[in-house]
């Protein structure tokens, strides 16, 4: 039995005089309540000079605000036994705190003090900027950050997709503290975002509570449309790095559409049927991680032996962005025997599309997913500020609903009009080594 | 959940065939259930000389099982909403399943099987084994898992089972046929000594009759428990790699610790959470990220097992930082043993502790792994109701001497791994 689709909790939906868009989803049984603030800005909204400036933003929000000085918010939030974070990507900036529900007020307090009035001073800046440094260190130390790098500045030429959100590593030595003020004071504000409040609590409170809070708020904030539009590939695009490590690895890529496009939902079950894992239908908070039996890279790459890891990915973006397909591979295995096993797997799906099998397993999946994926005030904040930001009203509801309706043949023609050989981004990663002495 | 029942306090369900069966009620309203066999089957079992295979047999049981297949077991658990993990550690292995609430007998039924009757096919077995040696080719060049490792090695003695990931090497792996991973099961894999715990919406009578329809016919017979040599004494020490070519720095401080049972365990949890083990408010991360810039992310951690542990503090930085982040690092260590923690941070410190405890109460899953930690320690069935007040009880020199036991000043060890040699402050 396959539960029905619509557990998306109730939501209150309103919208205050300075624009700002609220979520309020009750849950009278829940022992927390989630705050959660998205911001339509991301490095989407960078260029080059200032890239990363969305991600420096987001920590500078943690440095102190009229009413929470340094480490003020932090610990306001964790003394009474909550959490809280932010995280930004190409097309959002989010900032989340669940607590103990009787805390609710702490977050709301803290998130209207710095919506608009964050301080970002000079020396918070400076101090910052090493610890952003070694943000990227960190990632760099991995082989899978430094070909997913490649992957984007091969794929967009002038799109701002074509850096990682951490931004360039010249651009965080240069960038000023005012650069940031500026960056802050146009994006972020009433306009471009959404606040969603999500838990243990009565919702006509918590609505006098959020108009107290928020509606004082000046309004600001511009959700700016990227004028850059990518052309079409015109060949494709390869590169061969090498670094420390002990594993090949290789990534392909092609040009995918956007979220809202009409293709979502056959590239969705595409995505399922190659890899296994859709992560926006992705609702198991206990993974068997990368693997993916039955999916079709798996099968054809890691059965056979020949990688140890395979699968696709697929995060549909506000703007056109990638498909990609990646593996590791196994000890003594040439990159040539995987692109070319990879190359057979998409004819194969060119050719004759998913069999009736995986069409029924890939919808079961995302019936399943969704049906689950609101549990827990901090995923319902999550979910329904992601869709707020990145989609229209409903979007999600009749997304569902298109996927039942998806046909084989859809995913063969989307197969054929993604996987063309003059889209094509190929990024192979050769380690030299350098697994230290004994 | 009915009336007065609260996923804070377990409930003892029944022995089937040696197997201890716990019940947990699921969250109000929560739309999933979870369940997870527990058993004495980790790499401190390892045959001599055939080290990786608890991994490989962990791994290997939500593979294919019962009359179930590889891909027909994904399958099956694809069209449930469900999901199998593995989870082993030097001491035991764990098999958790997690789904819809409305799928909880069907999900316990595959987990019964691949607690039971794991197929651990040749091919299964090949595949695994090319997966556990990448990883041991990753755990020694990348900084983060190459600094675990060398932490270990340096705390524990030879012959030590917490001296080890478990991975093995290329020979032992080597040496691993099925007829060992047959045998390891048939040994490791029964009801005696073994736990399940079942968070679900269903009562106890249903849930022991599903699982004396599905767990029936499992070994009672007695097994080995865990032995550890003595630990040697030792004198700090430090340990440097040099990994050429990657872009930041591990710096960790370690030890040998207590396991949970010890009596200093509550206050030296706490000690943790004041020197890194709470995010954001912690010494470290005050200290090394938020005052002076060093690094993204320092913390700690304690890892207490049945039968011991061991501590870890540290922080990722890059290469031309990690001579400042050590003593820091080293410092905060010294400062917790040395001095006692101010009444107003041991506080704040203890209300979060407390105050969290809700949060895991988020979902199934969460809630789940409150009732596996209170199982896997031996722990009463109401120990998250009894926690707050044993850690209000707690003073601060209490934390001062605890941390003095845990942190074990004599026999810590300070492990940096990554590109030393690009940093222009190396001392060498």
């Amino acid at each position: 039995m396959v539960p029905s689709p619509s557990a998306r909790p109730r939501v209150r939906s309103f919208r205050l005089e300075n624009g700002l868009r609220v979520l309020l989803a009750p849950e009278a049984a829940s022992p927390t309540a989630s705050v959660w603030v998205w911001y339509g800005v991301g490095s989407k909204n960078e260029h080059p000079g200032i890239t990363g400036a969305s991600h420096w933003v987001e920590h500078m929000l943690f440095q102190g605000s009229p009413r929470y000085g340094k480490g003020q918010m932090d610990r306001a939030v964790i003394r009474v036994g909550g959490e809280l974070n932010a995280f930004t990507d190409t097309d959002y900036t989010a900032y989340f705190s669940t607590v103990p529900r009787e805390h609710v007020g702490v977050p709301l307090d803290i998130e209207a003090d710095r919506m608009t009035r964050a301080l970002l001073l000079d020396p918070e800046v400076e101090r910052e900027r090493t610890v952003i440094y070694s943000e990227r260190e960190g990632n760099e130390n991995s082989p899978e950050f430094r070909v997913s790098e490649e992957i984007l500045e091969l794929a967009f030429r002038i799109h701002p997709y074509r850096w990682d959100a951490l931004g360039y590593r010249a651009d965080i030595e240069h960038l000023t503290p005012q650069q940031l003020r500026e960056y802050y004071h146009q994006y972020y504000g009433t306009h471009n975002a959404v606040l969603v409040v999500a838990g243990g609590f009565e919702p006509e409170g918590m609505e006098r509570t959020v108009r107290e809070r928020f509606a004082p708020l000046p309004e600001g904030g511009e959700d700016v449309r990227v004028a850059a539009v990518e052309p079409p590939p015109n060949g494709e695009r390869r590169a061969e790095l090498s670094g420390p490590g002990t594993t090949p690895y290789l990534e392909m890529a092609w040009r995918s559409p956007a979220l809202r496009d009409a293709a979502t939902p056959s590239m969705l079950v595409l995505d399922a049927v190659l890899g296994g894992e859709v992560p926006m239908f992705s609702a198991l908070a206990m993974r068997r991680g990368a693997e993916h039996p039955a999916s079709r890279l798996y099968r054809a790459l890691v059965d056979p032996g020949l990688a140890v890891r395979a699968g696709c990915s697929w995060h549909p973006q506000e703007y056109p962005g990638l498909f990609s397909i990646a593996a590791l591979a196994a000890p003594g295995v040439a990159l040539d025997r995987i692109e070319e096993r990879i190359d057979r797997e998409i004819a194969r799906i060119q050719r004759t599309g998913p069999t009736p099998v995986e069409m029924d397993d890939a919808r079961t999946k995302f019936q399943r997913g969704a049906a689950l994926a609101y549990e827990g005030a901090s995923r319902t904040g999550f979910r329904l500020g992601y869709f707020a930001t990145v989609a229209p009203d409903g979007f999600e509801q009749r997304l569902l609903a298109a996927l039942t309706r998806v046909t084989a043949r859809e995913v063969r023609d989307r197969a054929r009009e993604l996987f063309r050989p003059e889209a094509r981004i190929v990024v192979r990663y050769t380690p030299h080594g350098g697994a230290g002495d004994d | 959940m009915t009336d007065g029942e609260t996923p804070l306090r377990l409930e003892p369900v029944a022995r089937v065939g040696g197997l201890e069966v716990v019940r947990q009620p699921a969250p109000e309203g929560a739309p999933t259930f979870a369940a997870t066999y527990l058993t004495a089957a980790g790499w401190g079992f390892d045959p001599k000389g055939r080290e990786g295979t608890a991994r490989l047999v962990n791994q290997l049981a939500v593979s294919a099982a019962g009359p179930w297949g590889r891909v027909e077991l994904a399958r099956r658990l694809d069209r449930a909403g469900g999901s199998l993990q593995v989870d082993t550690s030097p001491e035991t292995a764990e098999i958790s399943v997690w789904g819809p609430r409305d799928a909880w007998e069907p999900l316990l039924e595959i987990l019964a099987a691949s607690v039971r009757r794991p197929r651990f096919e040749t091919e299964d077995l090949a595949r695994a084994v090319r997966q556990l040696r990448e990883r041991q080719l990753r755990e020694r060049s990348h900084p983060g898992s190459r600094a675990h490792a060398e932490v270990l090695r340096a705390i524990f003695p030879e012959n030590h089972p917490y001296r080890s990931s478990g991975l093995g090497d290329a020979r032992s792996v080597a040496r691993i046929s099925r007829a060992g991973l047959l045998d390891f099961h048939r040994e490791r894999y029964g009801g005696a000594g073994a736990q399940l715990v079942v968070t679900a919406p269903a009562g106890a009578a249903a849930i022991e009759r599903a699982v004396r329809k599905h767990f029936s016919r499992m070994s009672e017979a007695s097994r080995d428990p865990l032995r550890l040599p003595p630990m040697p004494r030792a004198a700090p020490r430090r340990v440097e790699v040099d990994l050429p070519g990657h872009s930041q720095v591990e710096v960790r401080v370690a030890g040998p610790s207590v396991p949970q049972a010890a009596p200093e365990y509550p206050a030296g949890y706490l000690a943790n959470q004041v020197l890194g083990g709470r995010p954001l408010i912690s010494r470290l991360f005050q200290n090394v990220r938020e005052q002076t810039g060093l690094a993204y992310g320092a913390s700690s951690h304690l890892e207490t097992l049945r039968q011991g542990g061991w501590w870890v503090a540290g922080a990722g930085t890059g290469a031309d930082r990690w001579t400042k982040v050590v003593p820091l690092v080293e410092r905060e260590v010294a400062r917790l043993r040395d001095q006692s923690v101010p009444d107003e941070e041991l506080t704040t410190v203890r209300e979060s502790a407390i105050g969290e405890i809700p949060l895991g109460l988020e979902s199934t899953a969460e809630a789940h792994q409150l009732a596996v930690d209170v199982v896997y320690h031996g722990m009463p069935a109401d120990f998250w109701l009894t926690w707050p007040g044993k850690l209000r009880a707690i003073r601060p020199d209490e934390v001062r001497a605890a941390s003095g036991r845990v942190f074990d000043r004599n026999r810590s060890v300070t492990v940096v791994v990554g590109p030393l040699s690009a940093g222009p402050s190396h001392p060498r």
